[in-house]
């Protein structure tokens, strides 16, 4: 590795926060000079939810007049919405060596640079959410911990009880390592894959399926594991085991709208010799397989807590079922699940950019609104309140993200040149029109 | 017994060459003709030019039924018919109702592509005038069979056969009408 140009990186990111924090806050500070009012209403009403019904938060409660908070709660958002494209694309890689699938090979390139985004960009993404969380900003729980593992928080017993996962200990290392972890496995899938560019030789391949292996499995817990800490957890006091799927259900969603997208843009340019009309086909299909896996697990998580009735899980929605955050609740039924689903019933539409076009822009909207829903009520327990903060932050790490991918995707060949099954991915069940047969043959 | 030419049975031998012999009896114009292989093969619609299937439409309306089916009969026996509470919830909501709606979508989609399926291919029938062909019985080992109709108005008995026999058929059998 060329470590100069690696610590170049590294800055640049740092560089890139820094900046757009420093930026924001100047605009902020000044909007917030024109409107002391509305802010200290918002304070009003900054109580955090809880649900034993008694402040067990302390003096970690979130407050909603807070400028590092509000920026925080929308960094948080807008940084799980990007590790979203990276953890989906792990995904479709360990997923795509572990059926030794064919079709997708012409677009594996995309979700290698994508899953490699996580390093060194995503980490740097991650180092304020961790300073913010250590700094007691963005988790309400974290102020009643400390660097140790025994439980400290004797004020809330469901925090003591949790306090192996929930201090400030296991939360830094924890998402470290696991940040580590996908680090090292996106770009050892990447490192084969393009070892296999130059000598086209079988152990590249043989490589990357044994680490799927393992890796599938290690993927689903860390994913888990992740989601816990660094979403599910701004209420400890909610159980779901099944929020680390129900994260990379949303996440694969939006991913393979994503990848249609590129796909499609990319069909004009570096991918025209090897992308056919079956391939945008599987994308889609892929797509509208997940539009009903997400109804599916997001369905089962509200369905079962909503019969099952239990307090300690309840608050979670009753919370989202307050102001405006019913409406997005509607919004995300409609929105993320109906309106897609009847749309790409159909074959023909799943092949029609005039309909998958703006169905990229509405899954990339709509995921947002899903983190949002996820995030933010915490703060603004009254309803949706969106700040200029949400905009900056989702726009700065989508740029970054973007810009990355495309430096990658651009230094390196388009499409992994000597696969195995690349020449049955040319082909694809693809037969010619009527009357080009004679053309073909 | 009166026999009726029905149309030609050309027998090819592999999967390449009957997807050759698609392409070209489909390019030829031909609209009443068949294929029959002993294992599917992909793209061979798309060589004889079949349009999609119109099965979803009927799997579709299944699925609906389905759907409206289960929610009014919960709403029928839990609030109307019958009104119960049941731990506290309310008489009627759709999220109750919804994992039985959502067990009779399936269940009625599958009716209605199973039988769906039928109707477009009227079926059951018993008895099919290729069935009298000895040579055809190995459409379900190892041969491939394309059979055009002598009903489409391209069909000419010589020409046909002439198309049949540069595309390289192994056997091309006169199929006739075996019914009464």
């Amino acid at each position: 590795m060329n470590f100069p140009l690696f610590f170049k990186r590294i800055l640049a990111a740092l560089a890139c926060v820094g900046i757009l924090t420093f930026a924001t806050a100047r605009v902020l500070a000044a909007e917030h000079a024109e409107a002391p009012k509305a802010v200290a209403g918002q304070a009003a009403h900054a109580e955090t939810p809880d649900a034993h019904g008694h402040d067990a938060h302390g003096h970690g409660g979130p407050d909603s007049s807070d400028i590092v908070q509000q920026f925080g709660y929308s960094y948080l958002t807008a940084f799980m919405f990007v590790l979203s494209l990276i953890v989906a694309s792990m995904f479709f890689i360990l997923i795509h060596h572990l059926f030794d699938a064919a079709w997708s090979v012409p677009v594996m390139r995309i979700a290698e640079h994508m899953a490699n985004l996580i390093f060194p960009w995503g980490f740097a993404a991650l180092l304020p959410i961790i300073g913010l969380a250590l700094a007691g900003k963005l988790h309400p729980w974290m102020p009643l911990t400390d660097w140790s593992l025994t439980p400290t928080a004797a004020a809330d017993p469901s925090l003591a009880v949790k306090s192996v996962m929930f201090n400030k200990l296991s939360f830094t290392v924890l998402l470290l390592g696991i940040f580590g972890f996908w680090a090292w496995m996106a770009r050892s899938f990447r490192g084969y894959s393009l070892a296999q560019d130059k000598d086209g030789a079988a152990i590249w391949t043989r490589k990357a399926r044994f680490l799927a292996g393992w890796g599938i499995f290690a993927f689903s817990v860390t994913v888990t594991v992740a989601v816990f800490l660094l979403m599910k957890s701004l209420q400890h006091q909610f159980f779901s085991t099944m929020y680390g799927v129900y994260y990379f259900a949303g996440s694969m969603w939006t991913t393979l709208a994503t990848y249609y997208g590129i796909t499609r843009w990319l069909q004009r340019k570096e991918l025209r010799p090897v992308i056919l009309p079956n391939h945008i086909h599987d994308l889609g299909k892929w797509f509208f397989a997940f539009t009903v896996f997400y109804a599916y697990i997001h369905f089962s998580q509200y369905f079962l807590i909503w019969n099952a009735a239990v307090p300690e899980e309840t608050f979670w929605y009753v919370l989202r079922e307050k102001g405006t955050w019913e409406h997005m609740g509607f919004l995300i039924l409609f929105g993320h699940f109906f309106l897609p689903f009847l749309l790409l019933l159909r074959i023909d539409t799943k092949m029609s950019l005039n309909v998958m076009g703006p169905m990229i822009f509405w899954a990339w909207l709509m995921h947002y609104v899903d983190m949002t829903y996820n995030v933010m009520p915490v703060l603004y327990p009254k309803g949706l309140n969106i700040t200029l903060w949400d905009p900056l932050c989702f726009g700065a790490l989508v740029a970054v993200f973007g810009w990355a991918w495309l430096k990658d995707f651009r230094a390196f060949p388009a499409w992994p040149q000597k696969h195995p099954r690349l020449k049955e991915a040319l082909v694809h069940h693809e037969i010619p029109k009527a009357g080009q047969a004679a053309a073909h043959h | 017994m009166s026999a009726k030419p029905l149309g030609l049975l050309a027998q090819f031998e592999t999967a390449a060459d009957i997807m050759n012999a698609a392409l070209a009896v489909r390019d030829a114009g031909f609209k009443k003709w068949d294929v029959f292989t002993p294992f599917p093969i992909h793209g061979m619609d798309d060589a004889m030019a079949l349009p999609n299937s119109k099965v979803g439409y009927f799997t579709f309306a299944g699925g609906l039924t389905g759907f409206f089916t289960g929610m009014s009969m919960i709403w029928f026996m839990n609030k109307f018919d019958y009104p119960l509470v049941v731990g506290g919830k309310p008489l009627f909501t759709p999220l109750f109702a919804f994992p039985v709606s959502y067990e009779l979508t399936i269940l009625l989609s599958a009716f209605g592509t199973l039988f769906g399926l039928a109707l477009l291919n009227r079926l059951p029938k018993l008895h099919n005038p290729l069935f009298a062909s000895e040579r055809f019985k190995r459409a379900t080992n190892d041969k491939f069979f394309v059979f055009v109709e002598t009903a489409d108005p391209k069909f000419s008995e010589t020409e046909t056969r002439a198309l049949l026999e540069k595309l390289g058929a192994s056997a091309i059998e006169e199929i006739q009408d075996t019914k009464d």
